[in-house]
């Protein structure tokens, strides 16, 4: 099922600027292995080694946020990656 | 609290409006704002308060003007160049509004002065650039029972939130801590110069809201703001019953700067070279076996202006992935435009198994001031 991510400011480098993309799957974890495919390195930035969402991270699934990577993502759904941003 | 024939003809469209009229009116001149950063957001916030008729206006900032600051730091000209941030607004703020007091609060907020000052106000705008600043800001807030708006940006992306007491969630709810390293400053990373117009302009409607009584506020809601594809999105936001400032067993009982999280919890020590140190380093490598490891972590383009002879180039973004590309015994110098990048870079590689990571304090411009004046630094 295909959906769309829409990228945080400080994870563009990844995505070469982009702030929209396309991806795979049929839960948050799979839609983050889809990215990760494409974007290597990504996925770490936003998962830890202990497959916890970070801290400073948040998804939502159109705009039901989203607390466990098992969650589903249907196709047509944006998912949205919130970074904590500190720029005053 | 009255206002005068003068002050009824300035705030006549306010007074115009239902939401707002005359009782609104006088609330704003009765209620104490303090803006802490009078930086990008803090500077438009602060105009649009100041033109509101918001009574006291309180301002928090030690630095002073710089050139690169007039990109969008719209209170400032360039004769305020050099200047105490606070005096230049407060001068600013005053011609706008001479009906208004205007404090100037010229220190950095800490643990030990941050209650005191925040207690002298009713709502705070919060448009610091410090991850350590936002924590002990929320926390301060949340002890002492104050309305925060807080708000960031970073290139061309900007996000907002307003906490109310007992009415939703706090910023540790919302980050309940953010590694260092993984939100890069303006300085580091770039902003688009209005976009924290657009957001600072945002707290400063927030506190007229909340001052007035007018409409519903931005709790339990980040607004997120892409100026690149002109995109509002209001997320829901819940408070977190084991928040350590705002949870049901709330831990906090004194504001912490804490939640930037590196290593064990703070900044662990690095090697700081000076400009100075780093050129001895340099000339006593020249026809080593073992080259100094240089690293330089600002964005390519950055790179591509001018770099130190021998640094390679490794964007801060791209660092954890491609940390494997030193060796843990390497001893890399990190180098940036001012100091901020190479210093998280080096927390970064600590974490990651490198021993004794350095870095160039106060970046490429210090070396630009002190080593080599003709060496362009490229604005990041």
């Amino acid at each position: 099922m295909s959906c769309t991510v829409r990228i945080p400011s400080p994870l563009r480098s990844y995505t070469r600027g982009v702030q929209r993309v396309d991806a795979e799957g049929a839960t948050l974890a799979e839609v983050l292995c889809s990215l990760e495919a494409r974007f290597a390195g990504i996925r770490f930035r936003v998962v830890d080694e202990q497959e916890r969402i970070r801290p400073h991270i948040r998804f939502y699934v159109n705009t039901r946020e989203v607390g466990e990577l098992a969650e589903p993502v249907l196709a047509g759904d944006t998912v949205h990656v919130i970074c904590a941003l500190t720029g005053g | 609290m009255g206002l005068s024939a003068e002050e009824r003809a300035r705030y006549q469209r306010h007074l115009n409006l239902p939401e707002i009229g005359l009782s609104g009116q006088q609330r704003l001149k009765a209620t104490r704002v303090l803006v802490i950063g009078t930086g990008g957001l803090g500077c438009p916030a602060a105009l649009y308060l100041a033109a509101a008729g918001i009574g006291t206006l309180g301002l928090v900032d030690f630095d002073r003007v710089e050139l690169s600051n007039l990109q969008r730091q719209v209170l400032f000209a360039s004769a305020d160049l050099g200047r105490l941030k606070v005096e230049a607004a407060r001068e600013r703020l005053l011609a706008l509004n001479p009906d208004i007091e205007v404090r100037a609060h010229a220190l950095t907020l800490d643990t030990d002065n941050v209650r005191q000052i925040i207690g002298e106000y009713d709502i705070v705008l919060d448009g610091s650039d410090r991850l350590s600043t936002r924590y002990l800001v929320n926390d301060a807030c949340v002890l002492l029972g104050k309305p925060l708006v807080t708000a960031a940006v970073h290139r061309f992306e900007g996000q907002a939130m307003t906490y109310i007491p007992g009415r939703g969630p706090c910023y540790r709810c919302l980050f309940p801590s953010v590694p260092e390293g993984t939100a890069a400053s303006c300085a580091d990373a770039g902003v688009l110069g209005v976009l924290p117009g657009v957001l600072g302009t945002l707290q400063a409607s927030e506190a007229v809201k909340l001052a007035s009584g007018a409409g519903e506020p931005l709790v339990g809601r980040l607004l997120t703001y892409d100026a690149l594809t002109v995109t509002f999105t209001a997320l829901p936001v819940s408070r977190r019953g084991d928040c350590r400032a705002c949870g049901d067993a709330a831990e906090i009982k004194a504001p912490e700067d804490s939640g930037v999280v590196c290593g064990s919890g703070g900044l662990e020590p690095a090697r700081r070279l000076s400009a100075i140190g780093l050129r001895v380093l340099l000339d006593a490598d020249a026809g080593h076996a073992v080259p100094l490891v240089l690293i330089d972590v600002r964005e390519s383009w950055e790179f591509a202006t001018r770099h130190l002879p021998g640094a390679r180039n490794i964007p801060l973004g791209e660092l954890e992935w491609r940390i494997a590309e030193l060796a843990p015994d390497d001893a890399p110098i990190f180098v940036c435009r001012s100091g901020g990048r190479s210093l998280a870079a080096c927390a970064l590689a600590r974490r990651a198994g490198i021993t004794a990571p350095g870095h160039l304090e106060g970046g490429l411009l210090a070396w630009a001031e002190h080593v080599d004046p003709d060496f362009e630094v490229a604005f990041g």
